[in-house]
């Protein structure tokens, strides 16, 4: 099926379309979530709420971006707002405790294991996965796509809706502050 | 020490390199479709009609119509408000000779 066929069949309502759709992509999206949002369940979550905005909204898809671009800008998105859903629970969850009688605990994230990470590279990985969720949201995107769905600056950059040289300056202070954090962590 | 340290770090940065894509778990389309055809019988209120606002909304509404009420039950009209408007009235009217035309009609009567 082409990407001008499955487009037009989503656009059909036709559930083959559908299925071949979530077929396909199922794993980027998952992955690319899981990624941001370093937790399984979350990460289901996210990619479940793709496909659902893709269902509905496929009549507003002009067809600009490569279908792929279009479901990788969802999910990073909806990953973000998540995180930020996540952040301001948390705070919440903090006044709640001050002004409660300190039972409720605090939301934390439990340390993460990226399933497709080799044995050997577990802990060094865990460690990094720690420092990325540190990061400011739009270094955290560009970082993740690149490292972990192995796509290029230019694809992110569609994805991002932003230059490559964006891209490039984001995936640099990237890592300066990666290294930053993992000095103070390890030092 | 700082070498080895930094050597530690660079070893951490590249510990994604050759990562493999994760898979969703088993049976993800079922758990997909059983979401969509939940949202499409119980379709998601909108923040707006949630039962909280719209009694606030109530609420409000109500408030400003009580306030709007009670304050204009505080401007009571003077007493010679009347008496006021009615000399007024005649003084313009004698100023641009607006009575002539009833006086005009007592002479006709008397005669």
């Amino acid at each position: 099926m082409t990407e001008y066929e499955l487009i037009q069949g989503l656009r059909q309502g036709d559930e083959n379309a559908f299925r071949f759709l979530v077929d396909t992509y199922q794993d980027r999206v998952y992955n690319t979530s899981l990624s941001i949002v370093q937790n399984a369940e979350d990460a289901e979550d996210v990619a479940q709420e793709v496909f659902i905005q893709v269902y509905r909204s496929i009549h507003s898809f002009k067809g600009e971006a490569k279908l792929s671009t279009w479901l990788y800008r969802i999910a990073t998105t909806r990953s973000l707002d998540l995180l930020r859903t996540r952040k301001s629970k948390k705070r919440s969850g903090f006044i709640q405790r001050l002004f409660g009688d300190g039972n409720e605990p605090l939301y934390e994230i439990p340390d993460f294991n990226h399933p497709g990470v080799a044995l050997d590279q577990k802990e060094n990985a865990g460690k990094l996965f720690r420092a990325i969720a540190q990061l400011p949201e739009n270094q955290k995107a560009a970082f993740a796509l690149h490292k972990l769905e192995d796509l290029s600056y230019q694809e992110i950059s569609e994805i991002m809706k932003t230059s490559v040289a964006a891209v490039e300056s984001l995936m640099h202070r990237a890592r300066q502050n990666l290294r930053k954090i993992l000095e103070k962590e390890t030092g | 020490m700082q070498d080895d340290r930094t050597y530690r770090n660079e070893q951490i940065l590249n510990s994604l390199d050759g990562c493999e894509r994760a898979s969703v778990p088993d049976f993800f389309y079922t758990r997909l479709k059983a979401r969509m055809e939940k949202e499409m019988v119980a379709p998601a209120r909108r923040p707006l009609l949630r039962p909280a606002y719209v009694l606030a909304g109530l609420i409000l509404i109500l408030f400003i119509n009580v306030a709007v009420v009670w304050m204009s039950g505080d401007q009571t009209e003077p007493a010679t408000a009347g008496t006021e408007t009615e000399t007024s009235q005649q003084t313009l009217a004698s100023e641009y000779s607006l009575n002539d035309n009833y006086l005009t009609y007592e002479m006709n009567a008397e005669k």
